[in-house]
């Protein structure tokens, strides 16, 4: 080789370092825009969907509450009421136009969801947001959990495969899985709530404590938080240790495996820097798309351990067909996930110097 | 004066559910200290099992089946490779001796920095950080690449600079003998000669021994002192690259050089038939299907590698007095 060539090719790559940091430029605006655009499309929907149900459910339920104001019999006074309600929430008006007011009042003032139909004038945002901190406390904590201790140990079965072990894991993983969240979670409220007593089964907190911050309403917080964190870990955990097995198999057959056990490195450096750091890309990928799958669940587990999240009030006023506010919840909850999802994506460049090219 | 490497009798195969299938079959071969030795052979006859069962890097279901190897790395002592535990394999390992795998294009870590790849071994055989960051360049510089690479990420360098990073890497500890599988295969003519010469140079740098294994007679031409040529799993011929080129003595040799390319690209002499699997070697001599010059004991009687003098080695009865004279 001539040193003229040489110094070409060192340049070429020079460029391509220029072009790499352009890209990954792109790839975070591309990405965000993508965001932008399914929050978008999320509204739309649920927008739509609960104003297509057929056989106006508003209709009943503004009878209901124009009844409980004014218990009049007189049909002409009810339907001057449910003219006024149907006003006040704004539903005199073609559904197109509808529609524009109601991203209007969510973008410009300030994520006005409008009022809940059941606690009026209560506005459905407060509602959401007093429920929050519970649901989201719950689900990261948990997911987060459940990633970590799941990629921890796939990683170690994945890598010792071939022992007894390993396989007899596969077979209790795959076993918990397939297990429905709400099994795992009613097994933990009968056997270790009830039976044995361990822990705490039901509620938020102990019933005769308050909100407060002090060392006994705290722990009481945190030892009712276990179970339901718990019936989570127990299966996402699994999904997410069969995951990263499957990765770390995939991985030891790859080239660059050989090479690193050619070189005499030793196994702990082969597992860590070899084989660890690519299965994690992947890995890291799964949690993101995982996240949206397991916000559901989280809700189920809510209601079967009394926490007053987001699941929770979904139930409630599912049952008193409050629409405003079961949108609310699923608007919040596709926020979330989203958002989750974007951070988790934009994390992606940091962990993989290959994510300029793939993206 | 010992050969560096002894391999004798060495099988190995891939293991099924009732049955062992020999891949190679009992090859005999010694490495000379100093010289560049080629195995060359259709792909499928069992060369890369071969490089990997010398590494002791086979993985199931590939399984060394018998033999020895004794490696002789200059150090006053001799190395029983398939009877040394794993970590003082580990310890052998690149410092005595070095692989440059088949798909070399994808044997460097895509997460981590050229330059980390490189130190991270060094440091491992108990060079100090400083240390291995200037063996790492000194060894980069051997292969003309820039210093400066070592900031680099595998993906962003070209196959050539790629497959020039596996080579520094290999030759970094400086060991007694590299084994190098298909080096070029996957590079363009005009980089598969400059690495080929950029190998031969390191040779006579660092005064290693090299065993290169293709299937390109070109490259053997263009490097080797000696060249093995296998077949089904077997070595067929074995005698030094001149020699071997000017006159082949298997009938399965003579075919190999006859469908070299000569100008204008036309091959003078094709081989009928194509190469068998493993599942399917022939008895006998293996490729007796395949062989102009077959006749009566070569479908029964399997040859045996024979010198016939002058440092040549081949596997054919047609080179067998006792078997030739009871024809
Ligand atoms: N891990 C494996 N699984 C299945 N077949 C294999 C494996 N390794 C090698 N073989 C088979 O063994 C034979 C020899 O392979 P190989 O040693 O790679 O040949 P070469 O390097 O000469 O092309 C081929 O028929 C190949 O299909
Ligand atoms: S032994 Fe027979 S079949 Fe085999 S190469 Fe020689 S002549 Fe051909
Ligand atoms: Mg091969």
């Amino acid at each position: 080789m001539t040193p003229d060539s040489s110094s070409r090719a060192a340049e070429s790559s020079e460029d391509e370092k220029t072009a790499g940091r352009h890209e990954v430029f792109l790839y975070v605006l591309r990405r965000f825009g993508v965001y932008l655009f399914t929050l978008w499309a999320a509204i739309t929907v649920a927008f739509f969907i609960f104003r297509l149900v057929p056989g106006d459910p508003m209709n009943i339920l503004l009878g209901n509450l124009a009844r409980a104001e004014g218990r009049q019999r007189d049909a002409a006074a009810e339907e001057a009421i449910i003219a006024r309600y149907r006003h006040i929430f704004g539903m005199d008006e073609p559904l197109p136009l509808q529609y524009i007011n109601y991203l209007r009042k969510a973008v410009l003032s300030g994520l006005d969801l409008g009022p809940s139909f059941v606690e009026y004038p209560a506005q459905t945002k407060d509602l959401v947001f007093r429920r929050m901190p519970w649901t989201i406390g719950i689900f990261t904590t948990s997911v987060l959990l459940a990633w970590i201790v799941g990629t921890g140990l796939g990683a170690l079965i994945g890598w010792l495969q071939r022992s007894r072990l390993s396989k007899l894991a596969v077979v209790i993983s795959t076993l918990l899985q397939i297990t429905p969240v709400y099994l795992v979670a009613l097994g933990l409220i009968i056997y270790v709530g009830y039976t044995w007593r361990i822990l705490p089964a039901g509620g938020p907190y102990a019933r005769h404590l308050q909100p407060e911050w002090s060392w006994e309403f705290i722990s009481s917080l945190l030892t009712h938080a276990i179970l339901p964190m718990l019936s989570n870990i127990i299966v996402i955990g699994a999904g997410f240790t069969l995951g990263m097995r499957a990765l770390m198999i995939s991985v030891l057959g790859e080239d660059y495996l050989t090479f690193a056990r050619a070189k005499g490195l030793s196994p702990f450096t082969v597992l860590k820097d070899y084989a660890f750091r690519n299965a994690l890309i992947p890995q890291v990928t799964a949690l993101a798309i995982i996240v949206g799958a397991t916000l559901n669940g989280t809700f189920i587990i809510e209601v079967l351990f009394q926490l007053p999240g987001l699941g929770t009030l979904f139930v409630q006023a599912m049952g008193l067909r409050d629409f405003n506010t079961m949108q609310a919840v699923v608007l919040f909850s596709i926020f979330a996930v989203l958002t989750l999802t974007l951070i988790v994506d934009l994390a992606l460049p940091l962990l993989d110097p290959r994510i300029r090219r793939t993206a | 004066m010992p050969a560096l490497l002894e391999i004798r009798g060495l099988s190995a195969g891939l293991q099924g559910r009732r049955s062992v299938t020999q891949v190679v079959s009992n090859v005999d071969l010694d490495v000379h200290a100093g010289e560049i030795l080629g195995i060359v052979g259709e792909s499928g006859c069992g060369k890369s099992t071969l490089a990997t069962a010398i590494m002791r890097l086979l993985v199931p279901p590939q399984v060394l089946q018998s033999g020895s190897m004794t490696l002789r790395p200059g150090d006053g002592k001799a190395y029983d490779l398939l009877d040394l535990p794993e970590n003082e394999l580990r310890q052998l390992r690149w410092r005595h001796l070095s692989y440059i795998p088949q798909g070399s294009m994808n044997s460097l870590n895509p997460v981590l920095r050229v330059g980390r790849q490189m130190t991270d071994t060094l440091i491992q055989h108990g060079l100090s950080q400083d240390e291995a960051q200037e063996r790492s360049i000194a060894a980069l510089e051997l292969v003309n690449l820039e210093p400066r690479l070592t900031d680099s990420y595998p993906h962003e360098l070209s196959g050539g600079m790629r497959q020039r990073v596996i080579i520094a890497s290999a030759v970094s500890m400086r060991p007694a003998l590299i084994v190098a599988d298909e080096l070029t295969t996957a590079l363009d003519v005009v980089t598969q000669r400059q690495i080929l010469q950029e190998l031969a140079g390191i040779r006579d740098e660092l005064g290693a021994t090299i065993l290169i294994i293709t299937h390109d007679m070109g490259v053997v031409a263009q490097i080797a002192d000696r060249v093995a040529v296998m077949y089904a799993g077997k070595i067929a011929e074995l005698g030094r690259v001149n020699g071997l080129f000017e006159a082949p003595l298997h009938p399965y040799s003579q075919g190999l050089i006859g469908s070299i390319p000569r100008g204008g690209g036309q091959r003078v002499q094709g081989l009928p038939g194509e190469a068998p699997s493993p599942w399917n070697y022939p008895n006998g001599c293996r490729f007796h299907p395949r062989c102009p010059h077959v006749f009566a004991p070569c479908s029964e009687q399997a040859p045996a590698l024979l010198s016939p003098g002058n440092g040549r080695w081949t596997a054919c009865h047609l080179y067998d007095p006792e078997v030739a004279s009871n024809e």
